[in-house]
């Protein structure tokens, strides 16, 4: 899986200048919406519009499913935007030639054990994104962009944490 | 002007177009950085590859730049914006959960899409994990609910927070991401591990980076920022509020206030420091209209814990005055009617004579006689005597040079 054609393979663009881009697209994203980036929302769309429609009793009695008996939460803004990231991420990946199906792990660890740790990860990502009402797009990055205090304070419990626990997972990375 | 949908000058209907186009951007630019390698993205946190903190750090200080700019011109009002909520420990615990996930999955919700569409088969377990942990939120939310919907403390700016102008905390934002920029560069140069995902476009940003100092150095000097646009009243409550006569303040009240030392009123002078200096009313504070919306004036208008009340010579500069503050979203600013040429006629023009008759006095020439005794004597209470700022002139006498 770990086989790479280097030569068809393009490079990764320059990361300031991607974060430059991103950024404008950002500021853009703020004058005509008022709203900024996100990716957590339409996760938690989609699974407030499974739950619903699957159990409509546990959606009455619950206040965060509630949200599905407001009207329909996979028409959202957050929705289209995340079918359009899906887009633009094969767009690219095909543009640089990166569509390879493989799992990306560090060294010294199997497969499976990357994987197990990929549901757990994404597991508490959608836990914690939900408790910071948004996740590092939404929440941090976004929320940063407009000073406000929750967005940096997210931003802060996110990285702080990643470097103090970092070096307990080394073994999954190095 | 902005942000255009929220205040309906493109239609909403646009909107799921827009967020389309956005998203397909959005995941480009995530995909092209890198973004869609958990190795890459680990990398941040043992040093090997620091491109997260770059693009994050580039893009939200990009925005921040823009929309600083944007508001400081006025074309983003930021009442419009999303700011986000802060609810101060569901923010916090959330952030280090979320650390716990980054550090365990590789990814963030964003990064995740845009890896599992280029086949990336750790992505989709990672997500499959998020479904699963908001499935999980969802159903023990009674649980969390506490904790997510407690200790909500409104929707704060940074700046406030800290205390800072936002100007110095724009400053420092980009001196520190600047400062992270170098350091970060310095240790992912020295690593000797990965290498090879380091595969990235040969391109030099001295010179943006350069530009960014120097532009944080000017955000520091800008003049006198706009200020509180985002609370500027809309065209139709200001055109209400200048036709309806609610602003005015009878001389009779300002006049009762002050001999009787209620210190109710917050009286602001905004006739030239000049005139100021000749002669003013007890306690009076000095704005001329010229300075009124300048940010030192902000705090002689509001936050007295009084009733603001503006006077000119006549009720026209004062007017002035109150149309430009309370467009800027001030409230409770009123305007002494008719102003200092009213108060004069009011209590000097009937004649001494008549008044001295203390039997047949009615109450309001007993206090029109108390009144003008009080401005002519100054105070009889040392305690208000002691209030009033320099220069003390002879008030009767300045009363009428100031008309």
């Amino acid at each position: 899986m770990e086989t790479k054609v280097k030569n068809e393979v393009k490079p990764y663009m320059n990361p300031y200048l991607a974060g430059f881009l991103l950024g404008i697209v950002l500021l853009i994203t703020f004058f005509i919406t008022g709203r900024g980036l996100g990716a957590s929302g339409a996760i938690k769309s989609t699974v407030i519009t499974v739950v619903g429609k699957a159990s409509p009793a546990t959606a009455e009695s619950n206040h965060f499913f509630a949200e599905y008996l407001k009207g329909s939460p996979l028409k959202s803004w957050l929705v289209f935007e995340v079918i359009g990231m899906l887009l633009g991420g094969f767009l690219s990946g095909f543009l640089s030639n990166r569509l390879t199906l493989r799992v990306d792990k560090g060294p010294g660890i199997k497969i499976r054990t990357r994987l197990i740790f990929a549901v757990l990860g994404g597991m508490l990502f959608g836990i914690g994104s939900q408790l910071g009402r948004g996740c590092t797009s939404g929440a941090a990055l976004s929320g940063m962009a407009v000073f406000s205090t929750a967005g940096f304070l997210t931003m802060m419990g996110i990285f702080g944490t990643g470097y103090v626990i970092a070096y307990f997972f080394r073994k999954l990375w190095l | 002007m902005g942000p255009l949908i929220p205040q309906d000058i493109i239609s909403g209907d646009l909107n799921f177009f827009f967020a389309l186009i956005i998203g397909i951007a959005f995941g480009f630019i995530l995909e092209q950085a890198g973004f869609s390698s958990s190795r890459k993205l680990a990398g941040v946190f043992y040093g090997y590859d620091f491109v997260v903190l770059k693009v994050f750090f580039t893009a939200a200080v990009t925005a921040a730049i823009g929309l600083f700019f944007l508001k400081y011109l006025g074309w983003v009002d930021f009442n419009f914006l999303y700011v986000n909520p802060l609810y101060l420990w569901s923010a916090l615990i959330g952030g280090i959960v979320m650390g716990f996930g980054f550090i365990l999955g590789g990814f963030c919700p964003g990064t995740s899409l845009g890896a599992a569409v280029i086949g990336k088969i750790d992505a989709w377990f990672f997500i499959a994990g998020m479904f699963l942990g908001v499935f999980i939120f969802g159903i023990f939310y009674p649980v969390f609910e506490p904790l997510h919907t407690g200790y909500f403390l409104g929707n704060p700016f940074i700046y406030d927070t800290l205390g800072l102008s936002q100007q110095w905390f724009l400053f420092l934002l980009i001196f520190m991401a600047l400062a992270a920029f170098a350091v970060t560069q310095l240790i992912e140069d020295n690593s000797t591990r990965f290498k090879e995902l380091l595969y990235t476009q040969k391109l030099s940003v001295r010179y943006p980076l350069l530009f960014a100092f120097i532009l944080s150095i000017i955000i520091l000097f800008l003049p006198n920022q706009r200020h509180s646009y985002a609370n500027e009243m809309s065209r139709n409550d200001l055109a209400a509020a200048i036709l309806s006569n609610e602003r005015y303040v009878p001389v009779e009240k300002v006049v009762h206030s002050l001999v009787h030392d209620v210190r109710d009123l917050h009286l602001v002078d905004v006739r030239p420091v000049a005139e100021f200096n000749t002669f003013h009313l007890p306690g009076a504070v000095s704005v001329p209209l010229e300075n009124i919306l300048e940010k030192t004036s902000e705090d002689n208008l509001t936050g007295t814990g009084k009733t603001t009340v503006l006077y000119a010579n006549s009720s026209d500069k004062a007017d002035m005055a109150w149309f430009f503050v309370t467009r800027e979203g001030f409230k409770n600013i009123y305007v002494m009617e008719d102003g200092l040429n009213k108060m004069y006629n009011f209590l000097f023009s009937t004649p001494d004579t008549l008044v001295n008759n203390n039997n047949n006095m009615t109450p309001e020439e007993k206090f029109v006689q108390n009144a003008r005794k009080w401005f002519r004597e100054g105070s009889v209470q040392s305690a208000v005597k002691a209030s009033m700022p320099a220069p003390s002139a002879a008030p009767a006498k300045a009363v009428k040079g100031g008309c």
